[in-house]
């Protein structure tokens, strides 16, 4: 076995280089053709913040439409272009890139201790790929916008008479590949980029959780893609395979979808819960509970996804059996999701817990994930899924897992990286408000869409019966304080840009190779090698009056070193 | 804990044999007016119980954790906590999962019983189309709304015209797709009659998207005790026959109008088909509209042509609605070949004659039935 | 970039080599083509080789989908694809089998080449593998013109005979197509007049120009007899295009199996134009003389590539050409 190699304990050498990856080179081009994977890392985030405002700004739409029955601002037709602009593009532009190829293009590589991921070429052509689906998905708009709804159910996506179908359809099938070359280099980087020392179970979890993703990625989205592409040829040139009337199937379409949109719903989540492993642990400054339980649950949930998306399709026709079988497998994945819950719960149990904003944010997450994911019982149950299918209860379920734990543990990590992304701090006091005013928002929001599901309201409904109101009113209240929440999330991070304080290589006192690193990392990552021991012992922190926070002590750092070389040896 | 499961669920089985009960609505769910509805809300409530079960514990712990172990400035590192404990783990896998296999396997058998009609099920047709539904009874009648007799087991067999569709009805807890090409079918019984009044019925909602008139696809579902139902169901096979040819078009024009009003208003608002104010001036004038392949009114209607009289033209248009479109409107009308009969047509021509007694939701305002009685005759020929 | 390789000092070798710490630099200096971010040329090409097998992995699930695609209607429609397989040419189909492996062989021949530093036979297997591409998109384009100028194409073209189908295919045939009203249960075969107008450009006058999702249950393939009714008496079977549609055993929805056939075929040609391309882009390099012992990832990766192309080829040669 390798030896692990300690070169010496002089870690956090700020100061030899000052120089960091975004002073590196300057200019226009230097961040067009960059192939540094954190420059990536961080257009990509910049765009995906950009689309976030933008399907943000049709959800608000939507719920000021919903205030009353009938017409509130706009038409039927145009509030269906809004819901499905807001599906696709909080679907297919924000959540499905926002982790792995925003903050994970800029964390896996440092947190595995390489300088790059394997194919940086490849990186910056994924990220093109991303522009060009985006700006198809734009150019939908200019052509006639659609109103399929962004699951694109066959038939009525072939026969609807709005324009843009067929350029979104090519928007989502390049995304699917920007996607795919993203998880590819991620699983080939973390296969073969692994420095010495780092073996399997030293990855932090969020590794095991990118990886998890990737595989889902690389396996799943290719399905998407031939699936598209053949409701192009459909709409372009009628050849009949998901049209009934000319022997087609429609059921054979949506089998399809959801082969690549179940899988999908984890590269959205479990990369979020691999966050949310890193945050408690981190600072709640305590060794993360039941590392490989954790581990193997990430794998596990990658497995069970290829072989649940038939719960979906319920009261879609297919036959008593197959839903009989899907039933059941649908509830496997409950088992890992439950594991994760307990183990981050015991992680809190006897720590140091500081209650940073990602701190608050990886609490967040816990309760709604832990909504999220029980209200996934409803409906994989076969009987009550009948009732509930299609209805608001739907749309609240996936908006506590897609919402409230994937982009709420995006945005715990985004707050968790800052730091290190950008080199300067931001104003704790007000990310832990804008965190709480998010977190009242959404649950006031999507809490009484359970109710308005249960009580029989469908989803993607223009106008409803006059009971039905107060829940909506109630929910768009919600979502107006939700809007305020992201704002002044916002405006902390572009005060923290634009004057915050300078920070430290390691605020947090984290452990994992990134904090080795200074902040902004330099241009290579590590101006020298990084020492790679258990990414989970936080023994050698102490606090520190000046910076207000826990730092790594030197000397209590390398005695453990030394006694864990010792027990390697 | 698991015992008290294994009797609540005991206590489930032996509840699906007593008679059925109306379950009122509370705060998750409206009222339960099916014979199946009950099983479910069984299991809806018996699943958010063991929610809030593991909700509560889960968030006891994060916030007893949080506030016990919470790190005050200079509070040292603990390094007293375990990083794993493999019974525990194993223990909050194997919990669960025997849980979950047991709401599956009650999930399972009551679905059976949603899913499986008994045999001397009373059978209704179901059409959907963008964007309406439509009941055929077997004596050949037809509704809008349904109408169902109550203890008895009802089948719905369903297809669609167009696009995919799916029959919600949430006090019966039940819901089926409509794919096109394929019959679904959904069976419920209602031991509760609602009467004939539109505004006692259940609901019925259209739950897979379908475009503009989605959310505009609801009915309602009335239950009546058999005999009543017999009655009606007669009646409805022959409303149309019994009303004399004058009384036509106002006494049966309003009730087809209603299949009419999503897309034609008859004030002049714009819909997804041209208004039926003003319709009959536009057919008889010289000119009229124009067609969207630049043909007029005057040009296909008249003697010799297309269409020997505007009456003609009106059919054919319910009938073939592709085949001449008004400019700037789309092909979005289905046919109703097959679904008007021609007394049915001849109704809603007459309604268009006499759009000046009607108001803009269709009702006649007049009281009495016009003295002269206006010629219909012409609509008589065919 | 590789230009930076003094700052890479003091990181560890990869394992494997007990004593190559501190090296790094000094391999980037050895093998220029080493990228900044690998420590040997070993760990290069074993990540492009695992990020190449990842790519095949996808393009397996591409072709996947399709192939369920293909199984979903024929478990639905056998008779339709024993039928339709009656109009693939056996033979063509034969010889491109033969092709594709044969190129494949020289493929491989050529990667070993390469292996070895023997540029001029690298070279020569390359060109052989690309002119086994292009033959075999050569007999592909006989087999598609063929098929096409016989009517054998997919959706309601299908049933045109040609000489209505020029242009306005499209238009015509969702008007000719004949449309059962959505309540008539049993197949409403047209009678006479509809079929005549058919003749001419017009659409027929009560056929229904409902769009083709309206069209109800019953599919197409119920028209197909009336159209060859109104073409027979000037049309000879068998010897000119458009022989199925005189066919009266034409099972309906035969459209269906080449919809399929050319979604496949398609899909798999588009992917000989794409390894064509790159086999271009080997044999420029190879000319340069990028290749050598210590260099051959590109044309290892481009092997892999061509062989899953080949290899489905070969799966869908049986599937399509000999299955009646």
């Amino acid at each position: 076995m390798t030896t692990i190699v300690t070169p010496r304990p002089e870690l956090l050498d700020t100061s030899v280089r000052p120089d960091n990856y975004l002073t590196y080179t300057r200019g226009f081009l230097s961040w067009a053709l960059t192939l540094d994977h954190k420059r990536i890392g961080v257009m990509y985030m910049s765009a995906v913040l950009a689309s976030f405002f933008v399907g943000g700004v049709f959800a608000l739409l939507l719920r000021t439409e919903l205030l009353t029955p009938g017409r509130t601002i706009v038409s039927a037709d145009t509030y269906n272009q809004f819901f499905t602009l807001h599906g696709a593009i909080m679907v297919f532009l924000v959540i499905i890139p926002s982790i792995p190829a925003a903050l994970g293009n800029f964390i896996l590589p440092i947190m595995l201790g390489a300088k790059d991921v394997a194919f940086p070429k490849l990186n910056l052509f994924s990220f093109y790929l991303w522009i060009g689906g985006a700006l198809f998905t734009l150019y939908s708009l200019a052509a006639g916008g659609f109103d399929t709804g962004w699951t694109f159910y066959t038939p009525y996506s072939t026969t609807t008479t709005t324009g843009g179908v067929i350029p979104v359809l090519t928007g989502v099938f390049i995304l699917g590949f920007s996607s795919i070359f993203t998880g590819l280099n991620f699983i080939v980087t973390v296969h073969k980029l692994r420095p010495p020392g780092m073996t399997w179970f030293r990855m932090p979890l969020f590794l095991w959780a990118l990886y998890a993703t990737a595989i889902i990625q690389v396996l799943a989205t290719p399905v998407l893609a031939i699936t598209v592409c053949l409701l192009i040829v459909e709409r372009t040139m009628n050849i009949g395979i998901f049209n009934p009337s000319m022997g087609g199937d429609p059921v054979l379409y949506q089998h399809f979808f959801w082969f690549y949109s179940h899988p999908a719903v984890y590269i959205m989540i479990v990369p979020a819960m691999g966050i949310i492993s890193e945050i408690i642990s981190v600072h709640g400054h305590r060794q993360i509970f039941g590392y490989r339980f954790i581990a193997f649950s990430s794998i596990a949930i990658a497995m069970f996804s290829f072989i649940v998306w038939g719960h979906h399709m319920f009261v879609s026709g297919q036959s008593g059996l197959m839903n009989t079988i899907f039933s059941l497998i649908s509830f496997s994945v409950a088992i890992p999701s439950a594991v994760k819950t307990f183990n981050w719960t015991m992680t809190l149990y006897k720590g140091t817990i500081s209650l940073t904003a990602p701190m608050m944010y990886g609490l967040s997450f816990i309760f709604l994930f832990t909504i999220g994911g029980l209200t996934g019982i409803h409906l994989a149950t076969l009987n009550t899924d009948v009732h509930l299918h299609d209805t608001y209860f739907v749309v609240a379920h996936f908006h506590y897992v897609m919402m409230g734990s994937a982009l709420i543990g995006m945005i715990g990590g985004l707050h968790h990286w800052w730091p290190k992304m950008t080199g300067r701090m931001y104003n704790e006091k007000a990310a832990i408000a804008a965190c709480i005013i998010i977190f009242i928002g959404f649950n006031v929001t999507f809490f009484t869409q359970f109710m308005l599901g249960s009580q029989g309201m469908p989803r993607r409904y223009y106008d409803y019966q006059p009971e039905f109101q107060i829940y909506h009113v109630i929910s768009t209240i919600g979502a107006y304080i939700m809007a305020c929440g992201f704002f002044l999330c916002a405006a902390c991070f572009v005060q923290s840009l634009l004057g915050g304080k300078k920070a430290p290589a390691n605020p947090w006192g984290g452990r994992s190779l990134e904090w080795q690193c200074t902040s902004p990392p330099p241009h290579d990552n590590f101006s020298s090698p990084p020492t790679v021991g258990n990414c989970y012992d936080f023994s050698m922190l102490r606090w520190d009056e000046k910076e207000q926070g826990y730092v790594v002590d030197k000397e209590l750092e390398a005695l453990a070193i030394a006694a864990e070389a010792r027990g390697h040896s | 804990m698991l015992s008290t499961l294994t009797s609540i669920f005991i206590a489930t089985a032996s509840v699906q044999t007593a008679p059925p009960v109306v379950t009122p609505a509370d705060f998750w769910l409206p009222i339960g007016a099916s014979v199946q509805a009950h099983n479910v809300d069984l299991m809806f409530n018996i699943i958010n119980y063991i929610c809030y079960f593991f909700f509560v514990v889960v968030l006891a712990m994060m916030v007893w954790f949080v506030i016990k172990y919470r790190a005050k400035p200079g509070t040292r590192i603990r390094t007293d906590g375990m990083t794993h404990h493999t019974v525990l783990e194993l223990s909050w896998s194997v919990i669960p999962l025997l849980i979950c296999i047991a709401i599956f396997f009650f999930g399972f058998t009551g679905y059976v019983d949603l899913i499986t009609p008994p045999k001397n099920s009373f059978d209704v047709n179901v059409t959907a189309f963008k964007w309406g539904w439509q009941f055929k009874y077997p004596n050949g009648a037809q509704s809008d709304n349904l109408v169902v007799p109550s203890n008895r087991p009802v089948r719905l067999v369903m297809r669609s015209n167009d696009v995919l569709h799916c029959c919600f009805i949430p006090a019966f807890r039940v819901k089926k797709d409509i794919v096109p090409g394929r019959y679904s079918t959904l069976w419920f019984q209602c031991d509760i009659p609602t009467g004939i009044e539109e505004k006692n019925g259940y609901h019925l909602f259209c739950t897979e998207y379908c475009g503009t008139g989605h959310s505009n696809m609801n009915r309602r579902v009335m239950v009546l005790p058999q005999a009543e139902f017999d009655e009606w169901l007669v009646k409805q096979a022959q409303w149309l026959d019994e009303i004399p040819d004058d009384e036509l078009y106002f006494k049966a024009g309003p009730k087809i109008y209603a299949r009419c009003q999503q897309c034609h208003s008859l004030d002049g608002t714009v819909g997804l088909g041209p208004s039926w104010q003003g319709v009959w001036t536009r057919l008889t004038s010289p000119g009229g509209a124009r067609f969207s392949d630049g043909k007029s009114y005057a040009d296909i209607i008249g003697p010799g042509k297309e269409y020997a009289t505007p009456e003609d033209y009106i059919r054919d248009s319910i009938y073939n609605p592709g085949k001449h479109l008004v400019a700037t409107y789309g092909n979005v009308m289905p046919t109703f070949k097959g679904q008007l009969t021609d007394r049915g047509v001849d109704s809603v021509i007459g309604m268009m004659k006499h759009l000046d007694e009607f108001d803009a939701k269709g009702a006649w305002t007049k009281t009495l039935p016009p003295a002269a009685a206006k010629t219909e005759s012409k609509s008589e020929q065919k | 970039m590789s230009s930076a390789s003094a700052e890479h000092e003091g990181h560890a070798d990869h394992a494997g080599h007990a004593d190559g710490h501190g090296h790094g630099s000094a391999e980037h200096e050895k093998y220029p083509f080493l990228a900044h971010h690998f420590e040997t040329p070993a760990q290069q090409f074993d990540s492009a080789k695992l990020g190449m097998w990842l790519f095949l992995a996808t393009e397996v699930l591409f072709f996947g989908a399709l192939f369920v695609a293909y199984a979903v209607l024929r478990s639905r429609f056998p008779e339709v694809f024993s039928y339709g397989s009656h109009y693939l040419d056996t033979v063509m189909g034969g010889i491109n089998t033969c092709v594709l492996i044969l190129s494949s062989l020289t493929m491989a021949l050529g990667v070993y080449f390469a292996q070895r530093g023997k540029r001029i036979a690298l070279l020569i297997c390359l060109w052989l593998t690309m002119a086994g591409a292009a033959g075999f998109l050569v007999i592909k384009y006989f087999e598609y013109s063929h098929k096409i100028h016989e009517n054998l194409v997919w959706g309601p073209g299908f049933y045109i005979p040609p000489h209505d189908a020029m242009g306005e295919e499209e238009s015509v045939a969702l008007a000719h197509a004949p449309a059962p009203a959505p309540a008539a249960v049993p197949a409403p075969i047209n009678s006479a007049p509809s079929a005549v107008p058919m003749i001419g450009a017009h659409p027929a006058v009560d056929a229904s120009v409902v769009k083709p999702a309206s069209m109800g249950p019953l599919g197409l393939g119920a028209g197909a007899v009336n159209h060859a009714s109104a073409v027979t008496h000037d049309i000879i079977p068998d010897q000119l295009p458009s022989a199925h549609l005189e066919d009266a055993k034409m099972p309906p929805n035969t459209h269906l199996f080449f919809a399929i056939y050319y979604a496949m075929t398609g899909l798999h040609g588009f992917h000989v134009i794409v390894g064509m391309v790159v086999i271009g882009m080997l044999i420029y390099r190879a000319t340069r003389g990028d290749f050598g012992p210590n260099y051959f990832t590109p044309v290892d990766l481009v092997g892999l590539y061509w062989h899953i192309v080949d290899l489905v080829w070969i799966f869908l040669f049986p599937l399509f050409y000999l299955i009646h």
